[in-house]
């Protein structure tokens, strides 16, 4: 897969979750208030999905971009993921009754995730004497990265009322 | 000599100001001696004194709701102000003159959870009746506003101490028996019992006359023993609103052109600025989209009288749809301020009063994009409406206007069945077919039939709500009247 085509499967993977979430939190929210009552928690619990799923992809994406093609390319895929999902997020968030703190930290912790993780591929990549082995080490470590985040996925739940 | 003199003018000077800082004095006491019922409204009567003329800031905070108000003060003088709070256990009032003092008293409210029996007469005896607890008032514990009857479940009131009341606590009294609440006058004068009689909205089962305190004790409990039309619930015309979709619908559209804007650029121009550029762009042009369309508000004003009474009691409801996350500060309509709170308890709002009649003019709270922040108002308006219905054998029913105003077409409801009302003159009839009936499919004519007995007829009128001073474009009322039919 060659960079450009590599940077717009994962943009189309980016968009795709993005309108995912944007239908689910839509339709939950449109429900709400046609029964007079609060979008704050559908709203939460999207900005809580989006998060989530582009922190997974991410770790699993970045890792082992940055292995397979270098640092730079890893770095674009992996935003290419995150980014598109910023309008649903900035949507979703003015209708919770999340922190705005709480909610740049999140996604600047999703960038930071996209910048770093390909260069510790890209280092996986140089570090080990033999490259092939770099490549599913790096699988590896993403799929790792990506548990431990789902371990810990309760600490970044988002308010939901308020 | 020169600066003896200039020293003292210093002194003087300094002295001045800290001389002028004005003293504040500070009572707060709340109506029916602090007594109230979990869930329900209740009034605080502030009583503010300075010694010099000053303006004063005073807020009083009761659970979420909180209420502010400026008041002038003049030396030596009492300014009173009564304000309805919320359901709170505890009220926080304070008072802070600018670069002057301040004060706080904190009023605290027994709830109790048996009915509440007010017993306010002039020799201070309290009546027991089983079931509830009684509280001996002076004429001063009644309220001033309406709503601050909620509290209380049934009130025996004698000649003398209705005689002490302000013109504000009798407009309040006349409001709650025009609301069906429960009340015995002992002794009252001709004159007062007309006034009441006239204004009562259940005819003689929540309002009754005796000549003694064991004939009011008895009289309470055969009223109690009847059952009344239930209150108009908080919000019960929040059934007859339709959704707003004004913000969902610039989102959905935003969003859907996004996403089609993105795909299309993905494809020719994959580049990183422009999956970077697309989002921001996105953001700014949706919130641009949310800040310029502001949804006008919407009322709704459920009303209900008896035919020949001269008030109707109403319940208006409010929605302000939110569009993005901001604190707002909206104007409510003067003539729906006097007794007005949040529809939900947990709604945060801070209304500000007109000190000098008790009015919110304003309300302020968070809102954010795809709330609906409702208010919820109450209260009573001069009606004159009178109906005499007559049923016939053949199922049709013989309408006559009886007042001395033309009624608007509207809707009769008789025996479960809906059917057309013509507009009739004053001293007209009218005569509805049996076969004359429309289906109950609005949502006003099914709350209307939820809100009439069987064995009731009753009118149902759109209410023209033109007069009503500040009320949104998006304004409904409703006119319920109900008549018992002649056979």
């Amino acid at each position: 897969m060659n960079e450009p085509l590599a940077r717009r499967f994962a943009a189309m993977s980016g968009l795709g979750l993005a309108a995912a979430v944007a239908v689910w939190w839509l339709g939950s929210a449109r429900l709400a208030i046609d029964h007079g009552a609060d979008a704050a928690r559908s709203s939460a619990e999207a900005l809580q999905i989006a998060w989530l799923v582009r922190a997974l992809l991410v770790s699993m994406v970045g890792v082992r971009i940055g292995a397979m093609r270098g640092s730079r390319d890893g770095a674009a895929a992996s935003i290419a993921v995150v980014a598109p999902s910023w309008p649903v997020v900035a949507m979703a968030w003015s209708a919770s009754a999340a922190p705005l703190t709480q909610t740049i930290l999140a996604e600047s912790f999703l960038v930071i995730e996209a910048l770093v993780l390909p260069l510790v591929g890209h280092g996986l990549r140089r570090v080990l004497p033999r490259s092939e082995v770099a490549e599913p080490i790096a699988s590896a470590l993403g799929v790792a990265l990506a548990a431990a985040l789902w371990l810990i996925r309760d600490r970044w739940a988002f308010p939901s009322g308020g | 000599m020169s600066r003896r003199l200039l020293l003292l003018g210093l002194a003087l000077c300094c002295l001045a100001p800290a001389s002028a800082e004005p003293r504040i004095e500070l009572g707060a006491s709340p109506a029916w001696k602090g007594w109230t019922r979990p869930g329900r409204a209740t009034e605080i009567d502030i009583r503010l004194k300075s010694d010099v003329e000053t303006r004063a800031s005073l807020d009083v905070a009761a659970g979420r709701e909180s209420i502010g108000a400026d008041v002038e003060l003049q030396p030596g003088r009492v300014a009173r102000l009564q304000v309805t709070v919320g359901p709170a256990p505890a009220s926080g009032v304070s008072v802070r003159v600018i670069r002057g003092p301040s004060a706080r008293r904190d009023v605290t409210l027994a709830q109790s959870e048996s009915p509440l029996l007010g017993v306010a007469l002039a020799s201070g005896e309290l009546v027991t009746l089983e079931g509830f607890h009684a509280i001996a008032l002076a004429a001063d514990d009644l309220p001033r506003n309406e709503s601050a009857y909620s509290s209380i479940d049934a009130l025996i009131i004698d000649a003398p101490t209705l005689a002490a009341l302000d013109q504000r606590q009798l407009g309040a009294l006349v409001a709650y028996t025009a609301d069906c609440g429960r009340l015995v006058v002992l002794n009252a004068g001709a004159e007062v019992r007309r006034l009441l009689d006239g204004a009562r909205g259940c005819g003689t089962a929540a309002l009754t006359n005796a000549l003694s305190l064991p004939e009011a004790k008895t009289m309470l409990s055969a009223s109690l023993a009847t059952s009344t039309p239930p209150s108009l619930s908080l919000g019960s015309a929040s059934t007859l609103a339709r959704p707003s979709h004004a913000a969902w619908n610039a989102v959905a559209v935003g969003l859907a052109l996004y996403f089609a804007a993105a795909a299309v650029a993905l494809v020719y121009l994959p580049a990183l600025p422009v999956l970077l550029l697309s989002p921001a762009l996105t953001i700014a042009a949706i919130v641009a989209l949310l800040q310029g369309m502001q949804p006008p508000s919407q009322l709704i004003v459920w009303s209900e009288g008896r035919s020949g009474a001269p008030l109707a009691r109403y319940q208006a409801w409010q929605r302000f749809p939110g569009v993005v996350r901001e604190r707002v500060r909206v104007p409510l309509p003067p003539q729906l301020g006097a007794a007005v709170q949040p529809c939900e308890a947990a709604q945060a709002v801070r209304f500000e009063v007109d000190a000098s009649g008790g009015r919110a003019l304003y309300a302020e709270f968070e809102t954010r994009l795809f709330r609906q922040v409702a208010l919820c108002y109450r209260g009573t308006f001069p009606m004159e409406r009178s109906i005499d219905v007559e049923a016939r054998a053949d199922g049709s029913h013989a309408v006559r206007n009886s007042g001395a105003r033309a009624w608007p077409s509207g809707m009769l409801l008789a025996k479960g069945l809906v059917h057309e009302l013509p507009a009739i003159v004053p001293g007209a009839a009218a005569v509805i077919a049996a076969d004359a009936r429309r289906p109950a499919g609005d949502a006003a004519v099914r709350l209307a039939s939820t809100r009439t007995g069987f064995d009731e007829t009753a009118a149902l009128w759109a209410l023209d709500l033109s007069g009503v001073a500040g009320a949104p474009v998006d304004s409904t009322g409703w006119l319920l009247v109900s008549a018992a039919p002649k056979r």
